[in-house]
């Protein structure tokens, strides 16, 4: 296994990780649990989302980072391949991936200052979108790159 | 950090980038086939030429100076900034990427 396929593993799991984190803070944002949580979906949603910013903080950056460790790899050996199969749709969702992700970077900060204790309950939809939009990102983010690398991984 | 300085940051970042990616304004360029980093816009050469850690640096850069510079406002000034515009402008980026890149989905 080269080191690159290495990154790719590393940079999925950090996205997994941030997915779980994104997704349980947009449904305790979005949907609240009232009572106390019996079901999987109510438990799910009843955790304390400002628990998870830093973290999300920091697995974001981190999934950027190695994101970006790996894109040289990805535009000489898998792009191309792509452009020579003609798959302009797999082509175009990898670049609408990449700039998300760099749009998200940029609301890292914003994020961050909203989730701050104690919440202040004035910025309410602003946390919901923040988080909502960040979690968007993550998850497109993830599913292209999973189609992607079906269709022309790192190799061995 | 303060709340002018995120919103500022937030505003300045997606708009930067959106320009830097449609004007092509990346601080550095990145030729990945023989790892060589070059100041500005280069044209490729041996293999592919990668501009997108220069958009991001050059909109960073944008923003981080434009949300230092959103803590000296007047606090009378910084109150009538909209923290919704952070996610909202977001939004219109995204929104505006899908609309630029739309050529490789539509045939």
């Amino acid at each position: 296994m080269n080191s690159t396929t290495v990154l790719l593993i590393v940079h999925g799991l950090l996205a997994v990780a941030l997915l779980g984190a994104l997704t349980h803070q947009a449904l305790s944002v979005w949907a609240p649990a009232r009572k106390p949580a019996v079901s999987f979906v109510g438990r799910f949603r009843a955790v304390p989302g400002a628990g998870y910013a830093n973290a999300v903080v920091v697995l974001y950056l981190l999934a950027a980072l190695l994101g970006a460790i790996i894109y040289p790899e990805y535009r000489i050996s898998v792009r191309t391949v792509l452009q020579q199969l003609e798959l302009r749709p797999a082509e175009g969702a990898f670049e609408v991936k990449e700039h998300f992700a760099a749009i998200g970077l940029g609301l890292l900060p914003a994020y961050w200052y909203y989730w701050r204790l104690p919440l202040a309950p004035e910025h309410a939809r602003t946390r919901a979108m923040l988080t909502s939009i960040l979690a968007f990102i993550v998850w497109f983010g993830f599913l292209v790159g999973h189609v992607l690398n079906n269709i022309r991984g790192f190799g061995v | 950090m303060t709340a002018p300085s995120v919103i500022v940051f937030a505003v300045v970042y997606a708009i930067a980038y959106l320009i830097c990616v449609e004007g092509n304004y990346a601080l550095f360029t990145y030729h990945p086939a023989i790892n060589e980093f070059g100041m500005g816009v280069q044209k490729a050469k041996d293999g592919p030429a990668m501009y997108w850690y220069g958009w991001l640096a050059t909109s960073g850069i944008v923003a981080g100076i434009a949300g230092a510079l959103a803590t000296l406002l007047p606090q009378g000034a910084a109150r009538h900034l909209w923290p919704a515009s952070t996610w909202v402008v977001a939004l219109a980026a995204m929104a505006a990427f899908c609309w630029l890149l739309k050529g490789f989905f539509l045939r």
